[in-house]
C-alpha cells in the first residue's frame, strides 16, 4: 500500500496528518464562502477555546519480513462483535493460498484499548507478525 | 500499535467505516504510516461466505486485492518515513481571532468549535468576567479530557480554557465552579462509541438554589437558564478541549444523540423528597455541593407499564421492572423520579432508595436463555457459570448498586423516567468556587 498516495487521496498530506486538525488546515476564509456573512461591523477579538494536545512522539515501524512463507502468524481479535469470525475466514485463506503459513487466532483480553500483558508476552514470543481486527 | 513497538510488523484491519478515525487516530497516536487495510463495512452480522468474499476482493480505499495488502503490509520494506522518530508540537491554532462578529461566529461553525448553534463571542472581557467566578488562576491546569480513554490522546486544558467555552455556552460567573468540576473530571460528554452514548450530571446542595436551578416541573427541559447553559457547556467542553466531537474521527455514534447537545442535568428535588439525596448517600455532607456524573445508553419514559395502573397506590416497582426489560446490563440503570413516585413507593414500604433498589435487584429476572441472545448483557462468571441452564432465571444485574435513584420533578404527575445508564463518580464544587 502506497501510504503516500493514500493519504493525499484522502486530501491529507502526511505531514498535515500527523498533526490534530488545525486551524490553519480547516479555516475557510469567511469571503470563500457561500453564506451571508458579513464583515461589518466592529472587530472583536475573541479567544481560542481549545485546550492543549500532547506532544506526538513518533514510533518507528517494526522491521518487516521478508516473507510468510514458514512464519507465525497471529490473528488477534479486540473484542468487537464479528472479529473472531472474520478472523476464522482469514486462517482459512491462509490455508488455501498460503498453507506454509500458520495462523494463531487469540482474543485480548479487556475493551478494546486496554492492554493485556499475557498477550503481548505471547507476541513477542511466537509471533513473526499480527495481523489485528479492529471494529466492527 | 503497541505490537510493532514491540517490533513485531503488524497489519491492522479496519473497516472502510472507521476510515477517518483509524488514519487520524493513527497520526495522533505517532506511527502516522501505520500499514491499516481497510474491509467493506460491516463485518459483523455478515455470514462466512460473505466476509470471506471481503478477502477475496479489494481494500475498498486503496482499490487493489485485500489479502496481496495485508500481506504487503507485513513484507513490504519499510520507507525512511516509516522508521522516523522524534517529538512534534501539534498545534491548535491562534490564541485568539480577529473579526466581526458574523465573522467569528462562522469561524467557529466552520472550525467544528461550536454545538452548530450561535456562541457567545468569548472576548476578553467576559472571559475575564468569567474567571471572576473562581478563585483559582487562570494558568491552573483543570484536567485531562479524551473522547475515549485509551483510545484518543488526553488533552489539558486551564482554568481559562474552560472560561472560554463557559461563556461560549452563555454560562454566568456563578456557574463557572461547577463547569471547573465537570472539567476536573476530564469525563467527556461526548464519548466516541458507535452505540451514541449519552451523559448526565445530578447536581445536589445549596448550589442549585444559588443557581436557581429548576428541579421541579420540567426540569429536564429547556425551561431554566441553568439547566441548559451548564449541560451546554458541558458538550461544547468535550468538543473543544480534547479535539473531540468530530464525526467520523473523534466521535463514532452511528446515528448520534439529541441528548448530546446539552445532556442530562438532574438538579435533586431533595425539598420534596423523602429519600436520602443522592449526595449523601455517597457519603458527602448536606451542605457540600456535589456533582455526580452517569454515562450510557439513553433515556425512556415509564408511563404505559405494568402495574401503574393499580389502585389506590399504583405499583411502580412493578412497572420499573417491567421497564427494565430491553435495559442492557452492560450499563445500569438510573431512575429519575417524580417526588411523588418517590413517596408513593415510601407508601408501598420502600422507605428508601436502598429498599427499591434491594427489590429490584431480586425480581427483575431474566432468562439464561435470553441472555445468551442479548447484545452487551453477560452471563455470571465464576464457579455458578458452570451450572447454568437455559430455563434458569437470574437477576438482570448482579448488585443491587446497579440501580440508582434521583429524585426530580414537579409533582403535576406521578411519573417515572429511567435511562439505562451507570454511575461513574461523584466530585466536589465548592473546591472550585
Amino acid at each position: 500500500m502506497n501510504r503516500r498516495n493514500l493519504l493525499t487521496m484522502l486530501g491529507m498530506s502526511p505531514v498535515a496528518l500527523a498533526t490534530v486538525p488545525t486551524l490553519a488546515a480547516k479555516e475557510k476564509k469567511p469571503d470563500q464562502k457561500k453564506s451571508t456573512v458579513t464583515s461589518g461591523g466592529p472587530k472583536l477579538e475573541v479567544l481560542n477555546p481549545r485546550g492543549l494536545p500532547p506532544p506526538i512522539t513518533l514510533i518507528p515501524m517494526a522491521k518487516r519480513l521478508d516473507t510468510l512463507d514458514g512464519k507465525t502468524i497471529y490473528l488477534v481479535s479486540d473484542g468487537f462483535p464479528g472479529a473472531d469470525a472474520f478472523l476464522n475466514q482469514i486462517s482459512i485463506w491462509f490455508k488455501k493460498n498460503m498453507p506454509s503459513v500458520t495462523t494463531v487466532y487469540r482474543l485480548k483480553a479487556g475493551g478494546f484499548a486496554d492492554d493485556d500483558p499475557k498477550l503481548m508476552a505471547e507476541l513477542k514470543d511466537k509471533a513473526n507478525g499480527v495481523i489485528m481486527a479492529i471494529g466492527h | 500499535m503497541q505490537i510493532e513497538k514491540m517490533g513485531i510488523p503488524t497489519a491492522p484491519m479496519v473497516t472502510i467505516a472507521f476510515k477517518d478515525l483509524a488514519l487520524t487516530n493513527a497520526a495522533k497516536r505517532g506511527m502516522p504510516h501505520e500499514r491499516i487495510c481497510f474491509t467493506p463495512h460491516p463485518v459483523w452480522g455478515k455470514t462466512d461466505e460473505q466476509m470471506y468474499a471481503y478477502l477475496e476482493g479489494n481494500d475498498p480505499v486503496t482499490g487493489k486485492p485485500l489479502m496481496k495488502e495485508v500481506i504487503g503490509a507485513l513484507t513490504n520494506p519499510l520507507t525512511p518515513d516509516d522508521s522516523k522518530s522524534g517529538t512534534i508540537n501539534p498545534p491548535t491554532g491562534a490564541p485568539t481571532f480577529v473579526g466581526s462578529a458574523d465573522e467569528l461566529q462562522q469561524q467557529f461553525l466552520d472550525n467544528g468549535m461550536s454545538d452548530f448553534m450561535p456562541v457567545i463571542l468569548p472576548t476578553r472581557e467576559k472571559v475575564d468576567a468569567m474567571l471572576k467566578g473562581t478563585s483559582h488562576k487562570p494558568d491552573e491546569v483543570v484536567g485531562k479530557m479524551t473522547p475515549a480513554r485509551g483510545a484518543f490522546p488526553e488533552w489539558s486544558y486551564t482554568v481559562e480554557q474552560v472560561a472560554v467555552n463557559a461563556v461560549m455556552a452563555g454560562a454566568t460567573p456563578d456557574y463557572f465552579p461547577l463547569l471547573l468540576a465537570i472539567g476536573s473530571t476530564g469525563i467527556s460528554a461526548l464519548f466516541s462509541s458507535t452505540n451514541s452514548l449519552v451523559s448526565a450530571a445530578v447536581i445536589n446542595g445549596p448550589i442549585r438554589d444559588k443557581l436557581q436551578m429548576n428541579y421541579g416541573i420540567g426540569a429536564m427541559g429547556p425551561f431554566n437558564q441553568a439547566n441548559a447553559v451548564i449541560g451546554r457547556a458541558w458538550t461544547l467542553m468535550s468538543k473543544n478541549l480534547d479535539g473531540g466531537g468530530v464525526a467520523g474521527e473523534t466521535y463514532m455514534g452511528s446515528q448520534g444523540n439529541v441528548i448530546n447537545y446539552n445532556n442530562l442535568i438532574i438538579p435533586e428535588n431533595e425539598k420534596d423528597s423523602p429519600w436520602t439525596p443522592f449526595h449523601v448517600q455517597r457519603g458527602f455532607k448536606p451542605e457540600e455541593n456535589i456533582i455526580s456524573f452517569f454515562f450510557g445508553f439513553n433515556i425512556t419514559q415509564g408511563q404505559g407499564a405494568r402495574g401503574l395502573g393499580m389502585k389506590p397506590i399504583p405499583h411502580y416497582h412493578e412497572a420499573m421492572s417491567a421497564n427494565l426489560a430491553p435495559f442492557a446490563s452492560m450499563f445500569g440503570a438510573l431512575f429519575i423520579v417524580d417526588p411523588l413516585v418517590a413517596k408513593g413507593l415510601g407508601d408501598l414500604g420502600f422507605k428508601t432508595k436502598e429498599n427499591i433498589a434491594d427489590w429490584l435487584q431480586k425480581n427483575t429476572l431474566v432468562s439464561v436463555k435470553d441472555v445468551k441472545t442479548m447484545l452487551f448483557s453477560g452471563l455470571p462468571r465464576g464457579p455458578e457459570a458452570a451450572n447454568l441452564t437455559d430455563d434458569m432465571m437470574i437477576p438482570k444485574w448482579p448488585r443491587a448498586d446497579s440501580y440508582q435513584f434521583v429524585v426530580c420533578g414537579g409533582q403535576t404527575n406521578p411519573y417515572h423516567q429511567l435511562a439505562n445508564m451507570s454511575y461513574r463518580l461523584s466530585v466536589s464544587i465548592d473546591k472550585w468556587v
